[in-house]
């Protein structure tokens, strides 16, 4: 089923508007963690962030809109710059909407380098080694991590979520960003382009 | 099976009343446009700009008959110095912890919301290994250019005839919150593309 057809038949299903502008949707937030903590709790909390570090203000989506997640994007910047997400620690993901695991435990990184990366082919280009590079470098060294999800996963309308990172070593006061890429729909009165 | 562009096209040209776009010439296109003014807006200046340097349109809306269906976006730094004027990758002008936010207005719509471009490299970009570059002294190791594109969900949203569009944005640092624009650099401001299939004006017609 291609995304398009599973984003209006869950709507559909859960009674969800299923018109609107549809649209490329990535929402994303920021989570700067306490020095020992060893778990990553993304779109929990919104308190203090700019507009710069979260695109949401709560963790739902509005009444009219819906989207599918394609890919997760990780990526941890240690003071300011790229870095390999979470020091080469195998950590694992969990996406929870509503009352419901849909991700469970999921390995972030599968060791073809040093960096780690995700699974699939698509992102073949992984495995760099540790460096930093900042403004002023066109290149740098360090990827963010991305899992393409073999399975769409629906956020309907009005329904909180969550993504949890467990890692097996504390994260430290670095800053780490976790963006949901993929379509999705927002709200539009009329017609739609 | 999935909608392609043209029946994209076709869908929405016929709901908004278009009915002789469907005749015209099917092509490619792309569009692109830099906020000299550094004002955060693209594309809204752009009949102030110079061709083909700065933007390769007269104005921001398209012509009775030409429409775009925008499949593509890509953002880019351009420096705007007398000397240069030359295109550069974002992340050799922006520290890897920044984001630029944009939204995409068509008339009075907003048809991508709040919309981040991270410098570090966009999500579903990293499939292509082209962008390589040789290490830099005295680290040799291989470095990659990120991108800064998305490739539009779905068929694309398309920019009928005599609308006007255009791009907001805003510059921010992810680690501190804070906003982060280019006006802290001289002559460096933001540019975009919007890429996909282009529609163009034909007459069927001697004239």
């Amino acid at each position: 089923m291609s995304q398009v057809g599973k984003l209006g038949y869950v709507d559909s299903k859960l009674g969800a508007p299923t018109s609107g502008q549809q649209t490329t949707r990535v929402l994303f937030n920021t989570v700067t963690p306490a020095a020992a903590t060893s778990q990553l709790a993304f779109f929990k909390n919104f308190n203090g962030l700019t507009n710069g570090q979260t695109n949401l203000t709560q963790n739902k989506l509005d009444s009219m809109e819906s989207m599918v997640i394609k890919t997760i994007w990780l990526a941890q910047y240690t003071s300011g710059f790229i870095a390999s997400f979470g020091g080469q620690t195998q950590q694992t993901l969990s996406i929870i909407v509503g009352n419901q695991t849909v991700v469970k435990n999921l390995p972030i990184q599968f060791n073809t380098g040093t960096n780690g990366q995700s699974f699939d082919r698509l992102h073949a280009n992984a495995g760099a080694t540790s460096n930093i590079q900042g403004s002023g470098f066109e290149g740098q060294v360090d990827l963010p991590c991305e899992i393409r999800l073999l399975t769409d996963i629906v956020i309907p309308p009005q329904v909180s979520f969550e993504v949890r990172i467990d890692g097996g070593r504390p994260y430290g006061t670095n800053t780490f960003v976790c963006a949901l890429n993929g379509y999705g729909k927002i709200f539009s009165a009329g017609a739609s382009f | 099976m999935a909608l392609s562009a043209q029946d994209k096209i076709l869908y929405v040209a016929n709901k908004l009343g278009l009915s002789t776009l469907g005749q015209m010439q099917g092509s490619t296109g792309a569009v692109y446009d830099v906020d000299t003014e550094n004002t955060g807006l693209l594309f809204s200046n752009a009949s102030k700009h110079a061709q083909p340097t700065v933007t390769n349109i007269n104005e921001n809306k398209f012509e009775v008959n030409e429409a775009l269906l925008v499949e593509s976006l890509a953002f880019y730094a351009f420096d705007n110095s007398d000397n240069n004027k030359r295109v550069v990758n974002l992340a050799s002008q922006l520290g890897s912890d920044n984001v630029v936010l944009f939204d995409l207005v068509i008339a009075n719509k907003r048809v991508m919301k709040d919309t981040p471009i991270f410098v570090a490299g966009q999500p579903g970009t990293f499939a292509s290994v082209a962008l390589q570059l040789a290490g830099f002294a005295p680290d040799t190791t291989l470095d990659f250019a990120p991108r800064h594109q998305i490739f539009m969900e779905g068929a694309g949203i398309l920019i009928p005839p005599q609308v006007e569009w255009s791009i907001n944005y805003r510059i921010f640092n992810m680690t501190t919150g804070a906003a982060s624009p280019f006006s802290s650099q001289a002559n460096i401001r933001l540019g975009a593309y919007l890429f996909g299939t282009r529609v163009l004006l034909n007459f069927n017609t001697t004239i």
